[in-house]
């Protein structure tokens, strides 16, 4: 009898007792470990708003464009707070790592060790789409200024369009750093831009041919006659 | 200067050793008109510096239509032009290509290069697509660096009144209220320069910059006068060129001119912030009256452009454009015809804040000065549609009174030039 109820009642305690006795450390590590680099991660917001903040960084960002951005994100209140709150972003990921690293378990191990070799992907799909951002910024301002300045009336739709297409362009780069679909995608990429411009081109030359020579027409005796008759300097 | 001078023109040089005068003609494609120029240069010369060593220097950039073979084999003709019967002493000339980004700039630093490796006294240039040149423009640009020892002679020519209007609406107002010389035509194209003044040109780092193209007459012009050089004006009579100027794109032009005037602002900051009022600038040669080629102008086409700008380029103008220039642009933008106009203190409130902007680094200076461009159309055809009817002493006195108004405004442009909380207006804050 006695042995019994040592089988049905105290074995399973004893090992619930000796399994908790494992379990309960690594949780206790584990809580602790998110808690400190939750304050961690807190601080380098703190610490990172600050030096940007007196690194004037706000006023740099707001230079190169990126200010209005920021602000239509509607997310955060500034340049230096987008910055900071990346910087705790990271640290989070970075103490998720470590907390996951310290529960020791297949799984957590795998999870982790499939992560780190992630981490090079996603740096460069990050760069890339950054400088997608920035290269299509830049494009598609130059292309603006350079419509208006030649009194096309399409001016802003042409600049969307190659704003549209740099950063298309950049996220398929991003998607395929990523290896997230990436034949596919870049397959749809190509087959969509080119029938776009074979479709543009066709339809130019059938649709808009007498249009297209009277406009190159118009536009080169402008040209000349606006040089014959007016000197700016 | 190795790197200036391509191998034959240094072996030229050796050659000539020494000269007393240069005259300098940058050029690109101009078959059609630079014989003419030569031959008034080379006239020039033997009428006005009779005994003197001189060198013609045509500074290429690469001209496909003989332009170089006929510098080299024009005839100067000067015995039958001067109607006397002794062989006159002919000049050197030398035709080359200008190493460098391609431009005016470029072609006027191997000319500077040639004037200091001569060790020559004066420099004259001219530009080669000119159809009112005469001989006489040589002594005048020439004489008063030669004879009375001045630094740096800008042109005076009487031009439509239409004409030149970049000069009148910026870059002369500009340049004589920040550094007090009212020199009439800053970006004339044709000037006088000692020696010395060619060596301090030469001897600037900005062979990399807008100077190397359409800003090398501005940036002469205000480094002479900054520096302070002696400074004068030659009156020329009428300047008429080829009809058709092969690099003349007006964005470029632009952009090229007044961003080396912002750039300038700069460089010059210390001697505009400090200087006052307005110096006499003295004038050599005999004013008299010409007759100027009409010009017509689409003001409509103008005026459209600028909505166009204001309606597109509206971010970029918030930018760095102030809220009440901005609110009054948008005032008067919309009017059309005979009711458009542009009031003069909104017009330099603008250009004063564009080049603080540029200072300030607020958008990429490309942009900004590319924005500039529908503003100044707008400008410019407000100037058109007031002057119509008035005549040329008129519309001199309405440049003046232009002028003025830049004169009012220079406490806000100082005011605006290093204010950073002025930023903050327009930067998102936290």
């Amino acid at each position: 009898m006695r042995s019994l109820i040592d089988r049905m009642f105290i074995e399973p305690f004893q090992r619930l007792a000796d399994e908790s006795a494992h379990i309960i450390p690594v949780l206790i590590i584990v809580l602790v470990t998110l808690i400190v680099g939750g304050f961690l991660a807190y601080c380098a917001r703190w610490l990172t708003y600050r030096v940007l903040r007196a690194a004037r960084f706000d006023h740099l960002v707001n230079r190169t464009g990126f200010g209005s951005m920021v602000d239509r994100a509607g997310m955060f209140r500034s340049p230096s707070d987008a910055g900071a709150r990346f910087v705790q972003a990271v640290v989070w990921v970075f103490v998720a790592l470590f907390a996951l690293s310290a529960a020791n378990t297949p799984v957590t191990n795998g999870l982790v060790s499939r992560f780190v070799d992630y981490i090079p992907s996603l740096v460069a799909a990050c760069l890339v789409l950054v400088l997608g951002v920035a290269a299509s910024r830049m494009a598609s301002r130059s292309t603006l200024l350079a419509a208006v300045n030649a009194q096309w009336p399409a001016a802003r739709l042409i600049a969307g369009g190659v704003r549209g297409l740099v950063m298309t362009l950049a996220i398929v780069i991003a998607l395929e750093q990523l290896h997230i679909g990436s034949i596919p995608l870049l397959v749809a990429f190509a087959i969509v831009f080119g029938g776009f411009v074979f479709a543009m081109a066709i339809a130019f030359g059938f649709g808009a041919r007498d249009l297209a020579r009277q406009w190159l027409e118009a536009k080169i005796r402008a040209s000349v006659a606006e040089e014959e008759i007016f000197r700016h300097l | 200067m190795d790197d200036i001078f391509p191998t034959e023109l240094k072996a030229r040089l050796e050659q000539i050793g020494s000269a007393d005068i240069v005259v300098g003609i940058p050029s690109y494609n101009n078959a059609r008109t630079i014989g003419q120029v030569v031959r008034a240069v080379s006239v020039g010369l033997a009428k006005h510096f009779p005994g003197q060593r001189s060198v013609i220097v045509n500074s290429d950039g690469g001209s496909r239509d003989n332009t170089r073979e006929i510098v080299l084999n024009s005839e100067s003709g000067a015995e039958d032009l001067l109607l006397i019967s002794h062989p006159v002493h002919t000049s050197y000339r030398i035709s080359t290509p200008y190493h460098g980004i391609p431009g005016k700039g470029s072609a006027f630093r191997t000319i500077f290069a040639v004037t200091t490796q001569l060790n020559a006294k004066a420099c004259v240039v001219v530009d080669s697509d000119l159809r009112s040149i005469t001989p006489g423009w040589i002594e005048l640009l020439g004489r008063p660096v030669v004879d009375y020892g001045y630094d740096y002679i800008a042109p005076y020519y009487h031009r439509h009144k239409y004409d030149g209007t970049i000069t009148n609406g910026i870059i002369y107002p500009m340049t004589r209220v920040l550094y007090g010389k009212p020199v009439r035509q800053p970006i004339g194209g044709e000037f006088g320069f000692s020696g010395k003044m060619a060596a301090c040109f030469l001897g600037k780092d900005v062979w990399d910059t807008d100077v190397s193209r359409f800003g090398i007459d501005i940036w002469m012009t205000v480094t002479a006068i900054a520096e302070g050089f002696r400074v004068g004006q030659a009156y020329l009579g009428a300047k008429i060129h080829d009809a058709k100027d092969p690099g003349a794109d007006l964005t470029s032009m632009f952009r090229q001119v007044v961003g080396s005037f912002f750039s300038l602002m700069e460089s010059y900051q210390k001697v505009w912030q400090t200087s006052h009022g307005c110096q006499e600038v003295p004038m050599f040669g005999f004013p008299f009256e010409v007759g100027v080629e009409p010009i017509t102008v689409n003001t409509d086409r103008m005026i459209h452009a600028l909505q166009q700008g204001v309606k597109d380029l509206g971010e970029i103008y918030k930018s760095f454009l102030s809220r009440p220039t901005l609110a009054e642009l948008s005032n008067f933008v919309h009017r059309n015809g005979q009711g458009f106009h542009i009031p003069d203190q909104l017009w330099v409130r603008m250009m004063y804040e564009a080049a603080c902007a540029y200072h300030q680094r607020k958008l990429d200076r490309e942009h900004l000065l590319q924005s500039l461009v529908p503003l100044y159309l707008g400008r410019t055809a407000s100037f058109v549609l007031e002057v119509k009817d008035s005549t040329a002493p008129q519309v001199e006195e309405r440049i003046e009174q232009l002028c003025q108004v830049f004169e009012a405004e220079k406490p806000y442009l100082s005011a605006l030039w290093d204010d950073t909380g002025k930023e903050a207006h327009h930067a998102q804050p936290d």
